[in-house]
């Protein structure tokens, strides 16, 4: 290398590694500002403040139990995380997690309890499955994306509500279990889910399973895909400029396929987590409401997989610290949802920063 | 009673027109939003404040219209923040809205919670109900009569309101402001239009016809307020408007359709129908209608671009 072009490389490291830096201070200063408006609401509202705040932000640690939850949520929400992130890279808006989680559920729940599957292979054939079924649920919009130029936005939330109410006709009608009265599946066999945490390290950790380790090596393959292949290469092209991938040869709608289907097939995986690890049966609006945690924990983590583990961390322990705020003080969970929302606006307002550097500059004037 | 029986009967006309009440005002509020070119994917969020707005304010002030008008006016301050989010902070729309979906999902029940100390709603609250109109010589008529006459005021105000916006986008000064934003910003902006007031007024007007979509769900259908009561319909109203091709009437065509379905989902549910195939019926359609009309634009675009 010349030295300008080692100049120009370590300028241009130096200055990734400064908005690396920006980035990171800048969400845990939005993460501070959400729960510091929240405590002075609660403050406002409420005598107890200090209890709730203590068990909102301790209270995952105190039982074993808690940290099971945390942890089950964390593995939930990072890999509708990385379904989002997936996407987002490529530029695509998908908002398909939910429908894609409740396929892959559901057609692992059909090969789990209909096909007799080999034992030791049971769990990773259903997985399989699930995943798949979440990538052809992904599949659709973004062919109609990339082929036809359709709103992904649209007709993601168009096929989730489709393919909630096929899981829901599905779970009441195909899939009852014959033996209960509430909605449910029967259980899948023992020999097909996820081993449990708890018999693995003798400790009480609830439904916390392997999901845990399978979450994070999702989220280093995803960092790995995006990094270090060409299709990731391609995707972030098309993602940051799509005109100039185009000229520069790149397939950009075969691209815009690949990241709905990849996105897709993490969510089914999210819908094998809840299916063979958390609960170990199909219940109605098992995965309500957890697709849109995915996105804001995508936005969280600012469309970097690894820090997706991080951001699903936090807000998992939002929610059962919320859950524990709820149990032991009379202040109610609905406060987190509340935080996780001033969270989504605070760091969407991208503006954020430059508002504050006029506001600064005027100062300093 | 068969189910042709169910279908044909003056109640479930009555009940179309009942259920399809949310879908119309937050689909026209939709479509309003959408030609100012900001989309508003919050409407399911204005709905449900509006609803929750309505029903507590009615019953703390013992005042059903400043509960309805408080309630209308809470959907449009949603839809406000929204567009200050995207216009002064440059936020993404779609995100600011899943952002404000969120934030009316928790601020609704905090809200409940904190002022009447209960979870799951405002059950325990009397809250009014908007009045029901008797229209007196169309109510005898024999079979429309049920149908028309008797509906709750927002009924009528929100049918109403499918001519008005239509009259308001296509003729009126206001309206030939929001499409000039919308199609050409830069345009608009030569003659001097302001983009952002424009789109400001949009919103508004866009949150309070959703919510006066929520008002009607707390303070019509039933006079309370219950969790995530909007439970999608703003969703929906969303799909109907793409459905409907951005435009009022289409979209009240389609909010309609919406509301047909819905209707017979309820009506069906006594009988051996899976209401849920039923249900998801509409949204196969708006993927496929999606689908279709992007594809005869594509096929436009590149006969255009070729010859």
């Amino acid at each position: 290398m010349t030295p300008i072009e080692i100049e120009g490389r370590t300028a241009f490291v130096r200055q990734r590694r400064r908005s690396l830096i920006v980035d990171v201070v800048s969400t845990l200063l939005t993460i501070v500002a959400a729960v510091g408006i929240a405590t002075v609401v609660v403050a406002l509202m409420h005598r107890d403040a200090m209890g709730a705040l203590h068990a909102l932000l301790t209270g995952p640690l105190q039982r074993s139990t808690r940290v099971g939850n945390w942890l089950v949520l964390s593995t939930t929400l990072t890999l509708l995380g990385l379904a989002a992130v997936v996407p987002f890279r490529a530029g695509q808006i998908s908002i398909g997690a939910e429908g894609q989680l409740y396929l892959g559920a559901l057609c692992g729940a059909l090969v789990a309890t209909k096909v007799h599957l080999p034992s030791p292979l049971a769990p990773v054939i259903v997985s399989v499955v699930a995943a798949l079924a979440g990538g052809l649920a992904g599949a659709v919009p973004g062919l109609m994306k990339s082929r036809l130029g359709a709103n992904e936005i649209v007709s993601t939330i168009m096929l989730n509500a489709v393919i909630v109410q096929l899981f829901d006709w599905t779970l009441r009608t195909k899939l009852k279990s014959p033996r209960q009265v509430a909605p449910v599946s029967d259980n899948v066999l023992p020999a097909a889910r996820w081993p449990k945490l708890t018999t693995l390290f003798n400790t009480s950790l609830g439904r916390a399973n392997i999901g845990v380790f399978v979450a994070v090596a999702m989220a280093a393959a995803v960092w790995a895909l995006l990094q270090r292949t060409s299709l990731g290469y391609r995707m972030r092209l098309v993602g940051s400029n799509p005109q100039f991938a185009e000229y520069g040869g790149v397939d950009v709608p075969r691209v815009i396929d690949w990241s709905f289907v990849l996105g897709g097939a993490l969510a089914g995986l999210a819908g094998a987590h809840l299916l063979l690890g958390v609960y170990g049966r199909l219940e109605p609006g098992m995965a309500s409401g957890l697709a849109f945690l995915g996105i804001v924990v995508a936005l969280l983590a600012r469309n970097n997989p690894l820090i997706v583990v991080a951001a699903a961390l936090f807000y998992g322990y939002l929610q059962v610290g919320g859950d524990a705020m709820e149990q032991q003080t009379s202040v109610g969970a609905e406060l987190v949802i509340c935080i996780q929302a001033v969270i989504v606006l605070l760091i969407t307002a991208r503006a954020l920063p430059t508002i504050l550097a006029r506001v600064r500059k005027g100062r300093g004037a | 009673m068969n189910v042709v029986h169910a279908i044909a009967s003056v109640a479930f006309f009555a009940a179309v027109l009942r259920v399809s009440t949310p879908y119309l005002c937050a689909a026209l509020g939709g479509v309003l939003a959408e030609r100012v070119g900001l989309a508003n994917i919050a409407l399911e969020g204005q709905m449900l404040t509006a609803a929750c707005v309505g029903a507590l304010v009615s019953g703390l002030a013992h005042s059903m219209w400043l509960g309805a008008i408080t309630g209308v006016c809470s959907g449009a301050l949603v839809a406000v923040l929204l567009a200050a989010a995207h216009l002064e902070l440059g936020a993404d729309p779609i995100i600011a809205g899943i952002g404000m979906n969120i934030l009316a999902s928790g601020g609704t029940m905090f809200a409940v919670f904190a002022l009447l100390h209960e979870k799951g709603g405002t059950t325990s609250l009397a809250s009014g109900t908007l009045p029901r109109l008797r229209i007196p010589v169309v109510g005898r008529l024999p079979v429309l009569g049920p149908i028309i006459s008797g509906q709750s005021i927002a009924t009528y105000l929100a049918i109403a309101l499918v001519p008005m916006s239509a009259w308001l986008l296509q003729r009126s000064r206001f309206g030939f402001h929001v499409r000039a934003v919308g199609e050409a910003p830069a345009a608009a902006a030569m003659v001097g239009i302001q983009a952002k007031r424009v789109k400001y007024a949009t919103l508004a007007l866009s949150g309070a016809l959703a919510g006066l979509g929520g008002v009607f769900l707390s303070m019509s259908a039933v006079s309370f307020f219950v969790r995530d009561m909007t439970a999608g319909r703003g969703f929906i109203a969303l799909a109907a408007v793409f459905l409907g091709g951005v435009r009022p009437v289409g979209a009240a065509v389609a909010a309609v359709a919406f509301g047909t379905a819905e209707a017979l989902a309820i009506q069906l549910g006594n009988f051996h129908v899976p209401t849920q195939l039923i249900t998801a019926v509409p949204y196969l359609l708006t993927v496929i209608a999606l689908g279709v009309s992007a594809g005869r634009r594509k096929r436009a675009e590149v006969a255009r671009a070729t010859g």
